[in-house]
């Protein structure tokens, strides 16, 4: 059949014809091969423009139609239609865009007559290679999913699910709602935004056919229109919903407080929270950021966070309990902890880290253990056997007897708590804080032996013998080192540190000497040193062969050592000890300098030649480190040493070379702190109860190893906080100090203590105290709930995001962040709202900070980062109004004497019953100066300004500069774009306009369509607008939505790929080119082959294919070439 | 906006950028156009995931082919745009038309020329 063209061009009224000779075009057209007729017509679009395609098509029998006008985004589917009408398949027509791309683009009038000749040219060329194609049809998914529970999100669910649709409402926060329900009154009528708006929140939750999914976003959108698979993620609220009934019992017990989003951090929160009384759902929620690195650096993992929480609330027997699942022993850590925590205190970054070790003695001064409920245990019967009642084997008898086992501690002396009790001296580690620690442990159960020394009294078989399952050896490291220098072993005068404190604390108060030399850095030295002073040593010295810098010893353990008048002797190294008869007579050291580092670290002392000196003194108390003792190792073959006298053991397990023993504490490590012993109970502690139980131990070992580790996403650290001084305790005075045996610390004081818990920045959120599940009676919280992927199938999609309004910290000259009192828009809803941080009081902040003062002059600033080339140029089209609106409240509100000035650029008063309310307010007295603020300021010049803040600005009516001293500035400011719109457009398949907001289809014709089918917009996310117009988008939405879903189907362009069969080479590079995985390859036939349902016709294989056999149809090679021969064919033919 | 731009740019539309064959631009060349020039979504932002990328390193080899063939690489160029901005869719096309007047007639145009 031959082809027949008929072509059309449209004047447009003058849009085209203005420009374009249109009679010369259809004369040009006229000529071309195949056009049976060419016209032109003034509005092609119009009905007669359309039935004048339809009758030629059917009286010159046309099967070709080619109309030049304006863009195809706009008609391409009106001049379809009217094809199809005429029974010609509507990919027989072209169109040829002859006003946007020529009329209203194009100066010069021959310039435009001619490029409008050659683009219809290219588009009746291009046309004669046409094919028939036909929309393929989709079944459309009838349910329906809103994404954002604000105004327009409510709305637009609540439409559908009246229409008889599932819908389901994703919100990203905890409740629906939005910025609506945020504010206090909505103009012009003034109708209270929570009465209006809570009915639909109530109304949402209530309707059958609302599925409501809060705290949740949406992670991938994948399908088409009519079928869209939409993944959810579920954040954990950690409260379960349907079981908690939203008493907020859980709030007032909770020790977090933070700023609360919903007030605009006017008011504070807990760390469980709801966002407002009127929530819905009604569900709390728990705010919850990775562990807090102070809890991450404890060894023992102590949960710090939490137990400074409830010490700021004067919740010390809490506080203890806390401290208490991971550490029997809070009184005596709280004063000898070498506190890792508190380097990683983030207060360290604003001032000085929090004082957690003080906190923690505070807390266990504070709780009497005897009336602590001991926890309920289930009791079992397998015995463990612990060797030693050091910090290891006292944390592995506590928590194994909690586990319910049948723990014996044997302790080779008659005290119990190893070297705490002998190591450690009374001044630093009073024996009752001890003692009553010790005792809440045997409380539970825990038998003991003392004076039974392992390897004499009792060996491992003794304790097989008697039925244990497993033993743990903590043992310690009671022996000291040597210096080994002449004169140490058999001088009169001579007695190790580790003997020395060992007879002290059992009571021997025997003074050493008149003059004692200390050698050694470490916490053992230091406390030698004091305690020869506390006997009546008259010079006391200690010995130190490297600087101050390098001292292990505590900090403040030096300094009390220096008050009491304890002598330093730093870079000096032993040589010799002198004796007389026998008796020590001085002590010969040699000065050292430092050279480079050693293993540890540390720089290496390097003696100075010539530079001996003695020290005059009748006792020397060597304190350079301990090992462990034990004479009976050849009785026990099977336990294995490792080459440092040390236990060998697995790290992870505890687990010795013999199975059923483990190990722990010094004995393992070699002298350490005490709270590394207790860390190394906890894993011996966890694998004894497997290996009890019958557990893979190398399996558990490889699990441990492989703990992810910890994130860093804390809570932030608020700008501007005041800096607060960490609490110090007050010492014993040294002078008394130095000749008793009383605690030197004298600890914190309750105020004290509470303020420094205060300064907590509660790193980690949610302090996990569990004071919450304490009080919650209805049992719905649940602090280990995860994150839930959902899975949901859709036909369409609404998106009502909703906006974010600008930060005005970065224009300084309106002072926002500087000057307290000046507040932005959303703040100002939050001070007049009744569920506010006021009560609905329109109060601003005194000298300290607190919302107490009644503003008596106040200035609203339009237009702020709206209408501004350097924010956003765009106007946010309802700060007029509200600043009309907050003009009215103040005056209602704070008396009617109140002045409020507004500062505008244009008053833009153009909805129903808008300029009436601004007549109104004119009426009451609001002042309206024309011209925008130049700079907000307290510098007074005038009396009247002290106190103030100045606004100075130009009223460009007046035409003169002006300051106005007012109490209060409000700054309207902008509308803009969700921060992360540009992530969730991707998501949605969606585009962002130059404003940041989501591009709809067509400004006008299609302002609730995307560039997507099947997903719509509604509300603010598409540009700023107020309460009615989101409320008609939604609902327009919400129809584009269900149209779909009532007719169940939707035609889909058939621009799709194709690869020719008889063409196709096989090589399948197009399968790897295919974004949507959807072409393969069929291996009989050897070919690649399209899945029409997945291809979505971008042309991706066409673009490469070799053979050229892949093609998109509609835009195949040859009707490309068509369009590109037709334009430069006829360049020569119309004279360019 | 209605921005004025050389009446000598004339778009041809195409679904995508990576559908653009190397074929197609050769062929543009072959026919007389004096330069060719792909505009693509920007990077990061293409519909239809990378079709775009695709685009631009075809453009590079296309501009190495017409080096070599004497046409000059310059004449081919590829730009990427958002959809929404319209002032510099002008820009690009008088920069682009600038260009091309600069370096002259295609030398196949008047190779052809010369021939008849």
């Amino acid at each position: 059949m031959s082809i027949r063209v008929g072509f059309y061009v449209c004047h447009c009224g003058i849009n085209i014809a203005g420009k374009v000779r249109v009679e010369e075009v259809a004369d040009f057209a006229r000529k071309l091969k195949n056009v049976v007729i060419a016209r032109d017509y003034k509005f092609m679009c119009s009905d007669p423009g359309q039935e004048m395609i339809e009758k030629d098509i059917r009286e010159f029998n046309l099967n070709r139609v080619v109309v030049a006008s304006c863009s195809p985004r706009l008609h391409e589917k009106t001049f379809q239609s009217a094809c199809r009408r005429a029974a010609l398949n509507p990919y027989f027509f072209q169109m040829a865009s002859v006003r946007e791309q020529v009329s209203w683009v194009t100066e010069d009038e021959d310039e435009a007559t001619q490029k409008a000749k050659t683009l219809a040219a290219a588009a009746i060329n291009r046309v004669n290679y046409h094919e028939r194609l036909d929309d393929r049809e989709a079944v459309v998914h009838p349910d329906i999913m809103v994404v954002g529970g604000g105004i327009s999100g409510m709305q637009a669910a609540l439409d559908i699910g009246n229409a008889g649709h599932k819908v389901y409402l994703v919100e990203k926060s905890t409740t629906i709602g939005g910025h609506m329900l945020q504010f206090d009154k909505t103009f012009p009528t003034l109708d209270c935004a929570a009465c209006i708006g809570t009915p639909k929140m109530v109304d949402v939750v209530q309707n059958p056919n609302i599925e409501l999914i809060s705290y949740s976003e949406v992670t991938e959108v994948s399908g088409f229109i009519g079928n869209y698979t939409v993944k959810i993620r579920r954040k954990p609220r950690y409260v379960k919903e349907g079981v908690c009934t939203g008493c907020g019992e859980c709030a007032n017990v909770c020790p977090v407080s933070v700023p609360s989003e919903w007030d605009e951090g006017l008011g504070h929160r807990a760390a469980i929270y709801r966002a407002f009384p009127q929530a819905v759902p009604i569900t709390f929620c728990i705010d919850k950021k990775d562990r807090a690195p102070c809890a991450i650096a404890c060894p023992a993992g102590i949960n710090v966070q939490g137990y400074v929480q409830l010490i700021s609330q004067g919740k010390y027997r809490e506080a203890t309990r806390l401290i208490m699942e991971r550490l029997p022993l809070p009184g005596v850590l709280g004063r000898v902890c070498p506190h890792p925590c508190e380097s990683q205190c983030r207060r360290l970054e604003v001032d000085e880290a929090i004082a957690i070790r003080d906190l923690k003695r505070f807390a266990a001064d504070h709780t009497n253990l005897t009336e602590l409920e001991p926890p309920e245990i289930q009791e079992c019967s397998e015995k463990v056997a612990v060797v030693g009642s050091g910090p290891s084997g006292l944390t592995v008898a506590y928590y194994l007897r909690l586990k319910g086992y049948q723990v014996t501690i044997y302790e080779a002396l008659d005290v119990l708590g190893g070297m705490l009790r002998v190591g450690i001296p009374d001044f630093r580690l009073p024996s009752q804080v001890l003692d009553h620690e010790i005792d809440y442990i045997l409380r539970l159960g825990v038998k003991t032996r003392t004076g039974v020394r392992f390897g004499s009294d009792l060996t491992l078989n003794d304790l097989k013998q008697e039925g244990f399952s497993a033993v743990f050896l903590g043992i310690g490291a009671h022996d000291s080192l040597d210096m080994h220098i002449p004169g140490e072993k058999d001088t009169q005068g001579v007695m190790d540190a580790v003997r020395f404190l060992r007879q002290v604390n059992l009571g021997d108060k025997t003074c050493p000497g008149r003059q004692v030399v200390v050698v050694g850095g470490g916490n053992v030295a230091i406390d030698t040193a004091r305690a020869a002073k506390r006997l009546g040593a008259r010079e006391v010295t200690v010995v130190y062969r490297r600087s101050e810098r390098e001292m292990p010893a505590y900090a403040e353990e030096i300094e009390g050592a220096k008050n009491e008048e304890i002598r330093f002797f730093f870079l000096t190294a032993p040589v010799k000890i002198l004796e007389k008869q026998g008796k020590v007579d001085g002590f010969e050291c040699i000065r050292t300098k430092l050279g480079p580092p050693d293993a540890s670290g540390r720089r290496r002392p390097l003696p100075v030649a010539g530079s001996e000196f003695v020290i005059p003194c009748d006792a020397v108390i060597p304190a350079i480190g301990q090992k462990t003792h034990a004479p009976w190792a050849d009785r026990e073959p099977d336990l294995i040493w490792s080459p440092r006298n040390t236990l060998k053991v697995n790290l992870r397990t505890m687990q010795t070379s013999i199975p059923y023993v483990f190990a722990g504490g010094d004995a393992v490590m070699g002298p350490a702190t005490v709270i590394e012993a207790v860390a190394a109970g906890h894993k011996a502690v966890e694998a004894i109860h497997r290996y009890i139980n019958g557990e893979d131990l190398d399996l558990y070992a490889k699990q441990v190893e492989v703990r992810e580790q910890p994130g860093r996403d804390w809570q932030e650290i608020p700008d501007g906080l005041y800096r607060k001084s960490r609490a110090h305790p007050q010492h014993l005075d040294p002078k008394l100090s130095a000749t008793s045996f009383d605690e030197v610390d004298l600890g914190l004081s309750e105020s004290e203590a509470q303020r420094e818990a205060r300064r907590c920045l509660n790193c980690g959120l949610c302090c996990e105290c569990m004071e919450c599940v304490r009080v919650c009676e209805a049992n719905a919280i649940d602090h280990r709930m995860k994150e839930k992927e959902l899975e949901v199938k859709v036909g369409s999609i609404i998106i009502a995001t909703g906006y974010d309004t600008i930060d005005p910290t970065p224009m300084k000259q309106f002072g926002y962040g500087k000057y307290p009192n000046v507040f932005t828009a959303l703040e100002f809803e939050r001070l007049s709202n009744a569920t506010g941080p006021t009560g609905g009081e329109i109060l601003i902040r005194d000298q300290n900070g607190e919302l107490t003062r009644i503003p008596k002059r106040v200035a609203i600033l339009h237009c702020i980062g709206s209408r501004d080339v350097n924010y956003h140029e765009y106007c946010s089209r309802v700060c007029c109004m509200y600043a009309l609106k907050y003009a009215h409240l103040i005056h209602e509100k704070v008396g009617h004497d109140a002045q409020i000035f507004n500062f505008y650029i244009d008053m833009r008063c153009f909805g129903k019953g808008y300029e009436e309310f601004y007549e109104r307010c004119q009426r009451e007295g609001t002042h309206f100066i024309r011209g925008k603020v130049a700079e907000i300021t307290d510098q007074a010049i005038k009396p009247e300004e002290h106190g103030k803040l100045i606004t100075i600005a130009e009223d460009t009516l007046l035409g003169r500069s002006i300051r106005i001293p007012v109490d209060m500035v409000i700054l309207c400011n902008a509308i803009q774009a969700r921060s992360d719109a540009q992530e969730v457009g991707r998501i949605f398949g969606v585009n962002q306009g130059a404003d940041g907001f989501f591009l709809e289809e067509h400004p006008k014709l299609g302002p609730l369509d995307t560039a997507t089918d099947g997903v719509f917009l509604a509300g603010v996310c598409q540009g700023p607008k107020d309460i009615p117009d989101s409320v008609c988008q939604a609902s327009g939405a919400a129809v584009k939505a269900l149209a779909l879903a009532t007719r169940g189907k939707v035609e889909i362009a058939p621009i799709i790929s194709w690869i020719d069969p008889d063409v196709c080479a096989g090589c399948q590079t197009c399968i790897d080119l295919c974004p949507y995985s959807a072409i393969e390859y069929n291996v009989r036939k050897g070919i690649s082959v399209v899945n029409e349902a997945l291809c979505k016709g971008c042309g991706s294989c066409a673009g490469f294919c070799p053979s050229g056999a892949a093609q998109v149809k509609h835009f195949n090679e040859k009707q490309i070439f068509a369009e590109l021969e037709g334009i430069i064919d006829s360049l020569n033919s119309v004279g360019i | 906006m209605r921005l004025q731009y050389p009446s000598d740019i004339k778009v041809i539309i195409i679904p995508c950028t990576g559908k653009i064959d190397i074929l197609h631009i050769l062929h543009a060349f072959e026919k007389g156009a004096d330069g060719v020039y792909v505009v693509g979504c920007m990077e990061g932002d293409c519909h239809y995931t990378n079709g775009n990328l695709r685009a631009r390193s075809r453009i590079k080899h296309i501009q190495k082919i017409l080096d070599t063939i004497g046409i000059g690489g310059e004449r081919a160029q590829m730009y990427n745009l958002s959809s929404n901005d319209g002032p510099r869719f002008a820009e690009i096309a008088v920069e682009m038309d600038e260009k091309i007047r600069k370096l002259g007639p295609n030398p196949i145009k008047l190779a052809q020329n010369t021939a008849a």
